[in-house]
């Protein structure tokens, strides 16, 4: 892809794919589980919910202060005291935050609490809020736009690179499709396709991307197999008392489960690349 | 005025009524140190009747003299209880009264304007302890502190190991995003340069932190913050927009605990100050009974006394009850000048 100078795999070199740390947690290394409730409501709901995420076994608590909603009448996150909430959170369990800005003016204030900036879907081509995350140093977790490309994606990615920032995830949510039975579809196939053109690593939403709390489980499992290098996934201690997206919000034993699965699932796959890497070996000699 | 900003207002009087009779109670207690009798009609009916003059309508005579035989009773009843005063430096919400909690939270902290107020204010029997800073892990030694500790009397009774963790604090409503203007002691604000540079906040100068938010929230400035204890936040009704914005971790701040009479338990931890004669190896002479002793010294500094003469401080790990100590002491009196034990006390730093 032309004009991908900073964010194509050939300056990466095929061996080179980025590996953004956060604090102990190394996003395209490790396979990463980034778990949390959609916005922060109250210091008990996100507490509560990031110590039953930390128990089984997530990476990272999400959590949104700052929400840009459909509706300008639907809860709007609680700003800055929603962060504060979620550096208690931290303080307590030592996950790491991940925490969305929707606001140029915010960007400094947000990386005080933050280690992981998110940039929502509807702010992916947000220039000058990109620009501004590119001159920081915290890691960027760049969702996709729900219209975009994959070209107009990593575009937007090289926007915060060519500021100096070299720390993006990207984040597959789901795209726009004539499909209404869920919220978007989610489109996996843009794993394999983002590591054969880009070194940056790529993690999946499966929470937004679907909609529908029955789909999430098969589709964090499906997301390892593409080669995602995590899943984020929203948990909420109570679901029905969820002040937004309640319908895919999955309560603490359920996630519990699914974790349980990613390592099953992850070890096993560790088995058959061994076993590939060894009859490959056999084969040369 | 509206009826929302006149209750703003009030609000903020109400804040001043209870700070000045705060103060109204330390100045009572202090005197109650000074006094034998706590009853003394006399001067009760004097401050009655100067205050009845005072009054002015729409205040009733009557209403006033209610409100102060309330207020003599309260005095009275605290002068009968026996509190124990510690003095610090700076404004309510210093650190010294940070440390004075973490030391005891029974003592009742009493501000002073100056280090040699605290020290003469217990000297003179204002006060029952006071509270120093002697050195800051980034700061360096407090020498205004370990000058005046090479002439005093008093004892070292305790120390109080305190992390400092400075807060960036706000009036209440203030939209964080609009802060340019930070006030703190030069020293806080060094502590947390890369955070306002980060946030490009200006720094602005003020004496001391805990003034700073004091000022910020009588003055009400706009667009404006200051950097302090968390305390500050909650005496002077502030908003913490961020706790612990100081660059580096490990800001650890010392404070001596001074009082008239020696520590009665038994200490962990020695304080001595001497000097030596002006001639080749003397301090060397002095550190090797500690090395020989096997006694080990947690901190040594020199203050420079008269021209071309030195004090040492030497804070050492042991107990003068330790008969180790007690020999250690004694060679290093023959081999120094003014040898003065400080204290022997244990340390204390918060949970």
């Amino acid at each position: 892809m032309e004009k991908l100078r900073l964010t194509s795999i050939k300056n990466g070199g095929n061996n080179s794919r980025t590996v953004v740390a956060v604090n102990h947690v190394k996003v395209g290394k490790d396979f990463v589980v980034i778990a949390g409730p959609c916005s922060v409501e109250s210091e008990e709901q996100t507490i509560e919910t990031a110590h039953r995420v930390k128990e089984a076994g997530a990476n990272m608590l999400r959590g949104g202060a700052f929400k840009p909603r459909t509706s300008p009448y639907d809860f709007q996150g609680l700003g800055l005291r929603g962060l504060k909430i979620l550096e208690k959170a931290k303080r307590e369990t030592g996950l790491p935050i991940v925490t969305e800005v929707t606001d140029p003016r915010d960007v400094s204030w947000v990386s005080e609490y933050a280690d992981v900036l998110q940039i929502g879907t509807r702010n992916m081509q947000n220039f000058s809020l990109l620009k501004e995350v590119g001159k920081v140093g915290k890691p960027v977790l760049l969702k996709r736009g729900m219209y975009s490309t994959l070209k107009e994606w990593l575009n937007c990615a090289e926007y915060v690179l060519s500021e100096g920032n070299p720390n993006v995830i990207l984040c597959e949510r789901g795209i726009r499709t004539f499909e209404t039975y869920t919220r978007n579809t989610l489109d996996l196939s843009i794993v394999p396709c983002v590591k054969e053109v880009s070194h940056l690593p790529v993690i999946v939403d499966p929470s937004h991307g679907t909609g529908r709390l029955s789909l999430i489980e098969s589709m964090s499992l499906a997301a390892m197999v593409a080669g995602a290098d995590g899943v984020m996934i929203e948990v909420h201690h109570n679901p029905c008392e969820a002040l937004c997206d309640r319908d895919q919000a999955m309560p603490p034993p359920m996630f519990a489960t699914l974790m349980r699965k990613l390592r099953f699932l992850s070890s096993y796959m560790n088995e058959i690349n061994h076993e590939m890497y060894r009859t490959a070996l056999e084969h040369v000699k | 005025m509206n009826l929302e900003q006149i209750r703003k207002d009030i609000d903020q009087i109400d804040s001043m009524i209870l700070k000045i009779l705060t103060r109204r109670m330390e100045l009572v207690l202090v005197a109650g140190k000074l006094k034998s009798r706590i009853e003394d009609r006399e001067r009760e009916r004097e401050v009655l009747e100067t205050i009845k003059e005072k009054s002015t309508r729409p205040i009733d005579a009557g209403f006033i003299e209610k409100i102060y035989a309330e207020i003599i009773k309260e005095s009275k009843n605290l002068q009968g209880k026996n509190y124990k005063l510690v003095a610090f430096q700076g404004k309510h919400g210093a650190f010294g009264e940070v440390a004075s909690r973490v030391w005891n939270s029974e003592l009742i902290p009493v501000p002073c304007p100056e280090f040699r107020q605290v020290l003469e204010g217990v000297e003179s029997k204002l006060y029952d302890y006071g509270i120093v800073p002697v050195e800051n892990s980034l700061g360096g030694s407090v020498e205004q502190v370990n000058r005046l500790l090479i002439n005093t009397e008093l004892s070292v009774v305790g120390a109080v190991e305190l992390p400092i963790h400075l807060c960036l604090l706000a009036p209440p409503g203030t939209d964080y995003r609009e802060i340019r203007k930070v006030y703190s002691h030069p020293q806080a604000l060094a502590q947390s340069r890369n955070f306002l540079l980060r946030n490009k906040l200006e720094p602005v100068e003020y004496s001391d932190t805990a003034g700073a938010a004091k000022m910020l929230a009588e003055e009400r400035l706009k667009r404006s913050a200051a950097i302090a204890s968390k305390l500050c936040a909650q005496l002077y009704n502030l908003e913490i927009i961020k706790e612990n914005i100081e660059d580096l971790d490990r800001n650890l701040t010392r404070f001596l605990l001074l009082s008239r009479e020696k520590s009665g338990e038994q200490g962990k931890k020695c304080s001595i100050i001497f000097s030596t004669e002006h001639k080749a190896g003397t301090l060397f002479r002095v550190l090797e009974v500690f090395a020989e002793a096997g006694i080990n010294l947690t901190r040594i500094e020199s203050i420079p006394n008269e021209p071309g003469n030195y004090a040492f401080f030497l804070d050492f790990v042991g107990s003068d009850r330790d008969l180790k100590v007690v020999q250690a002491l004694e060679k290093i009196a023959e081999r120094t000048t003014d040898l003065k034990m400080l204290g022997c006390y244990t340390e204390r730093k918060p949970e």
